[in-house]
């Protein structure tokens, strides 16, 4: 599983990519997380409003911190 | 950073303070400003302005439904609609520098397109809330709503401009995603969220008005009972979180920023000499905005920081034209937004973008010194 988190750097994309280290690590899932800060890359998933939260190349979340339940959620259904 | 770059930073540091001449008058008086406009920023604008300002955008950022704007900026959307909502969400959707980068880059590339994504991007940083909401305590509020009215009409025109100009543009962008968010927006009316938002502003509003003291204390009283009332009964604890969280991360961007920035007003009014104020951009003259509005492209201001930088250059004779200019230039505008700007529109895109802003930004300038 890849886990891609698009965002230009704020305090909110920080803040997503530690929530889903944690939810991973509490799954105990293995997965690669990576980050896209170039606007063109994250224009490019469709996404207006950052933080967004792709996996597998598919987007799952834009537009705000999601919760960490939402989080485990999402990697849940992706699986 | 280097180990070398280190000590040479240290040395330069010690060597200036070395053969500073610590005690020459002019250095103690720039210090003594600097502090004592501080003074007046803290005695009378802290509570009063900025406060409840990071309160309101905080609640903007977390409790105002953002998805159903955004979707009004979608490829599909009659321009008719999309000009002017593109014009106003700036203030809605982007309270921090770094939303507004993607957006636009979302509405230029998958959007509506160039003319709304070129007014969204103008008024980003424009149409601040905490930045008009500090204008009109520090400036007076014909200052702040001219400031807000001559943003959004120029937003409009120069992204109308913009896609005459280059009306290939929207064609490439038709196939592709647009995705609104997925969030999904917080279940609250839009009339609680509304009331929400006004008693927050009327705190800040009344605190601002010359009245009775008591008269004033009871309202703002009974004004943040009513807003914690919403807070308590009608949120959900975790939105509230997220409020105060919101709120507390700008503040910790802005503020620091802000009190260089007015330490640097301060030494500006000992350091300046009057005479080149009141030379070059004293008389609201086409010359004097068109300087005004080079300067306000390049100079780079942090947030807000604007605010006292042009008051204390007012004070020094700068008329009311050129500093309405230099209000519109030097938000939107400077080095380094250019630079992405470069990067992402391209040299003629950007290039036109730039020199209309300017253009308009000066005319603007110019006619509110001549009506007003």
């Amino acid at each position: 599983m890849t886990i891609t988190v698009l965002g230009p750097g704020c305090t909110n994309c920080r803040t997503l990519e530690r929530r889903t280290l944690d939810v991973l690590a509490q799954m105990n899932v293995q997965a690669a997380v990576e980050k896209v800060t170039d606007l063109d890359g994250i224009a490019a998933y469709g996404v207006m409003r950052t933080p967004g939260l792709v996996i597998d190349g598919k987007l799952v979340w834009q537009g705000g911190v999601p919760s960490v339940e939402k989080i485990r959620e999402l990697i849940t259904a992706s699986r | 950073m280097k180990e070398w770059v280190k000590f040479a930073l240290l040395a330069a540091a010690f060597a200036a303070l070395y053969a500073a001449p610590i005690d020459a008058p002019i250095v103690v008086s720039s210090i003594a400003a600097g502090l004592g406009l501080l003074q007046e920023y803290a005695r009378l604008h802290v509570l009063t302005c900025l406060v409840p300002a990071f309160f309101i955008a905080g609640t903007i950022a977390v409790y105002v439904k953002k998805e159903a704007i955004v979707r009004l900026l979608g490829p599909t959307t009659a321009k008719r609609i999309a000009y002017p909502v593109a014009s106003v969400s700036g203030g809605i959707l982007a309270v921090c520098s770094c939303t507004i980068l993607p957006l636009f880059t979302g509405i230029y590339r998958r959007g509506a397109g160039i003319g709304p994504a070129v007014a969204f991007l103008f008024t980003g940083p424009a149409v601040n809330v905490t930045a008009i909401l500090l204008t009109g305590s520090v400036l007076g509020w014909d200052f702040a709503v001219g400031r807000l009215v001559a943003a959004m009409v120029i937003a409009v025109l120069a992204g109308l401009l913009m896609a005459s100009l280059f009306r290939g543009h929207d064609k490439k962008n038709a196939d592709g995603s647009f995705a609104a968010g997925m969030g999904g927006d917080l279940p609250y009316a839009n009339s609680t969220v509304a009331t929400f938002f006004l008693l927050q502003l009327g705190v800040l509003v009344v605190f601002g008005m010359s009245m009775d003291p008591l008269l004033k204390a009871v309202l703002v009283v009974a004004m943040i009972v009513a807003a914690l009332g919403i807070v308590f009964l009608k949120f959900r604890k975790e939105h509230n979180l997220e409020w105060v969280r919101e709120t507390w991360d700008l503040t910790k961007k802005i503020l620091p920023y802000l009190f260089v920035g007015v330490f640097i007003a301060g030494i500006i009014e000992v350091v300046v000499p009057e005479e080149v104020v009141t030379g070059l951009v004293g008389e609201n003259t086409i010359l004097a905005n068109a300087i005004a509005s080079t300067f306000g492209a390049f100079m780079y201001f942090a947030t807000l920081t604007e605010v006292p930088i042009i008051h204390k250059l007012m004070g020094l004779g700068m008329g009311r034209g050129p500093a309405l200019t230099l209000f519109l230039t030097g938000n939107a505008l400077s080095l380094p937004s250019m630079i992405v700007l470069f990067r992402i529109m391209g040299t003629r895109q950007a290039a036109t973008y730039i020199l209309s802003i300017m253009v308009l930004s000066a005319a603007a300038g110019w006619l509110f010194g001549e009506l007003l």
